[in-house]
């Protein structure tokens, strides 16, 4: 356990070497919430109105729901994992007595402490600039659900993260690709983080639901919203931990494969 | 004497794909990739005892980096056995990696943007070193390399020299009982090269550490390692003694002949090859079989002042194996 408080540390320290970065990030984000919070407030401009189920606190309380959620599931060092392979730096860690998944799970809980520290912040700052009408849970049985369903959703984002790097071990030139399309297109699109997901045609929706996309984002939100409960909530939170079970198991899989054909180029 | 590594025919083959050159050559391969195999090593058997000191030589691409990190569990070997302090290295059991060290010259675990004591305390965790031993190892390495006043300054900021010192600190922390080394002297300077093999040869001496490793510097060899293994094109062609490296390759001897007064020089192109002309002394170098007929021929045709046999230069053995010219002499 040692271990990987030390690496937690060293990776925490090694975020702030890298100050402008961050910073810049964190503006990103600043930006995109602000494009969502306009959009939604005008189109809510008329008093009392609900559009699929969402009136003005929901939606915008979805709008900050992903705010938060954003920065804890897709807030992740192991975007470098693909380019440690290809350059070879991998070599550096199979020689330490560390496991490599819950090494670069600490550096993601590194990171996601950071940005949830910051993501605090500007939501300190935006909140009373913006005063929105937020919908604040207060059913204990809601939050213990998004609890549970947000720890699964950093897994599962691990999960596929780590899958998806794995691909330059057989294609190097590629790692950066992959990303861009399962975290950017896939995940960020299907997970609803750019609009709630049950805006969708039901039959989408029906078909979404089975696949893991959206118990990274939208899910955890409709729980703490309390527009899931139930057999609903947790029917939901069975199928991504099955998700996750089946995942892990197969980036375990593509991991052993992976070290197989890996060269330890680099010089 | 106790075997701590030991390999017994050892293979690799590595699968690449071809690239052709150019805009449309990167569409084919994209759609039909030319698959090759490159047989890194063929057979490899060798056995090192403990604490020993192991040069690897031999040309670039030889296999003698593969070879090393094949023992430290690096790569997956396509046959063969391998045991290093009784464990199979591919397995990387944490038992294992705690009494090895791979040192890779163009490799760096130290982190970049922070200072390397963070890098000390980070491996400390990782190793699950007790405080003493870190202590204590921490202030052997700390004197010996000469870096007290390197700790705490970003690792970006160091030059190689330096950063390569604190790099072999990072390695050493745990006290591996086993040390692979990688071009260990590449790109330092002729000061710090001191330092390092200095350095390498007091571990050694004083942790009975066995240690393998590869050079491309020939004062790494021939201060360093008694042993020597030349590797070329994925065999092993040599492992011996250094000084038996040269009874085994050096084919020719060398005449040095100090003459009296000039004399027609050429007539010396007959006799053997003239290395080097420097009146009034002539360099000949002969075979070893035709060596005293050589000298008795110098003796009576030449106004000789002096003449000595000499053996080959081991530098100018090795220079040849780096280059992949030794003469392939079977093996015992």
């Amino acid at each position: 356990m040692r271990k990987y408080l030390n690496v937690f540390k060293i990776s925490f320290a090694q975020e702030f070497a890298y100050r402008l970065n961050f910073i810049m990030w964190r503006v990103r984000n600043v930006l995109q919430i602000l494009v969502l919070f306009f959009l939604w407030t005008t189109v809510f401009s008329d008093q009392g109105r609900v559009i699929f189920g969402y009136d003005k606190a929901k939606i915008l309380t979805y709008v900050f729901g992903v705010l938060i959620v954003r920065a804890l599931v897709f807030s992740a060092r192991a975007v470098d994992v693909a380019g440690e392979i290809s350059k070879g730096d991998l070599t550096i860690l199979l020689l330490k007595p560390i496991n490599y998944f819950r090494y670069w799970l600490t550096r993601d809980f590194s990171s996601k402490v950071l940005n949830l520290g910051f993501a605090v912040v500007e939501i300190a700052i935006l909140f009373p600039l913006l005063k929105p009408a937020i919908f604040l849970q207060t059913n204990g049985y809601s939050l213990l659900g998004f609890a549970i369903s947000l720890t699964i959703a950093v897994l599962l984002f691990f999960t596929i993260l780590m899958a998806t790097n794995f691909v330059t071990f057989w294609a190097p030139q590629v790692g950066w690709g992959a990303q861009f399309f399962v975290i950017v297109v896939m995940s960020d699109f299907l997970a609803g983080s750019l609009f709630p997901l049950d805006i969708l045609p039901a039959v989408v929706q029906k078909v979404l639901l089975f696949t893991p996309f959206p118990y990274l984002i939208f899910f955890p939100i409709q729980v703490y919203l309390g527009k899931l409960t139930g057999m609903a909530m947790w029917s939901g939170i069975a199928i991504s931990l099955f998700w996750l079970a089946v995942l892990s198991i197969l980036t375990n899989k593509i991991w052993r494969r992976g070290l197989l054909v890996y060269r330890a180029e680099g010089r | 004497m106790e075997k701590t590594i030991l390999v017994d025919h050892l293979v690799k083959n590595f699968e690449v794909t071809e690239k052709t050159p150019g805009l449309m050559g990167a569409f084919s391969t994209l759609f039909s990739p030319k698959k090759k195999v490159i047989h890194a090593l063929k057979d490899i058997s060798l056995s090192v005892g403990k604490g020993e000191l192991v040069g690897f030589i031999g040309p670039n691409g030889a296999g003698k980096t593969t070879t090393l990190k094949i023992l430290s569990g690096l790569l997956f070997p396509t046959a063969g056995v391998t045991q290093v302090l009784g464990f199979d290295p591919w397995e990387r059991r944490t038992d294992f990696l705690k009494k090895i060290s791979l040192v890779m010259g163009q490799k760096n675990q130290l982190w970049w943007d922070l200072p390397a004591i963070d890098t000390f305390e980070l491996n400390r965790a990782i190793y699950e070193i007790p405080t003493r031993v870190y202590k204590e190892s921490l202030d052997e390495l700390v004197t010996l390399l000469d870096i007290g006043k390197l700790l705490n300054i970003q690792v970006r900021r160091l030059s190689l020299g330096q950063r390569m010192r604190l790099e072999l600190v990072a390695a050493l922390l745990h006290q591996p009982e086993i040390l692979f080394l990688d071009e260990p002297t590449i790109g330092l300077d002729l000061v710090a090269q001191e330092k390092m093999r200095n350095f390498i040869y007091e571990y050694n001496r004083k942790h009975q550490a066995t240690i393998l490793l590869t050079s491309h510097n020939m004062d790494d060899l021939m201060d360093l390692a008694r042993r020597v293994i030349v590797i070329d094109k994925g065999r092993i062609i040599f492992d011996g003694i250094l000084e038996e490296l040269v009874a085994r390759f050096a084919k020719e001897k060398i005449i040095k002949v100090s003459l009296s007064k000039e004399d027609d020089l050429k007539k010396f192109d007959t006799i053997g090859k003239v290395k080097r002309v420097a009146f009034p002394e002539i360099v000949l170098s002969v075979p070893r079989t035709t060596v005293a007929v050589a000298a008795s021929e110098i003796l009576q045709n030449f106004p000789v002042e002096d003449l000595t046999i000499e053996e080959v230069a081991i530098e100018d053995i090795i220079r040849k194996v780096f280059r992949g010219e030794a003469p392939l002499r079977k093996r015992r």
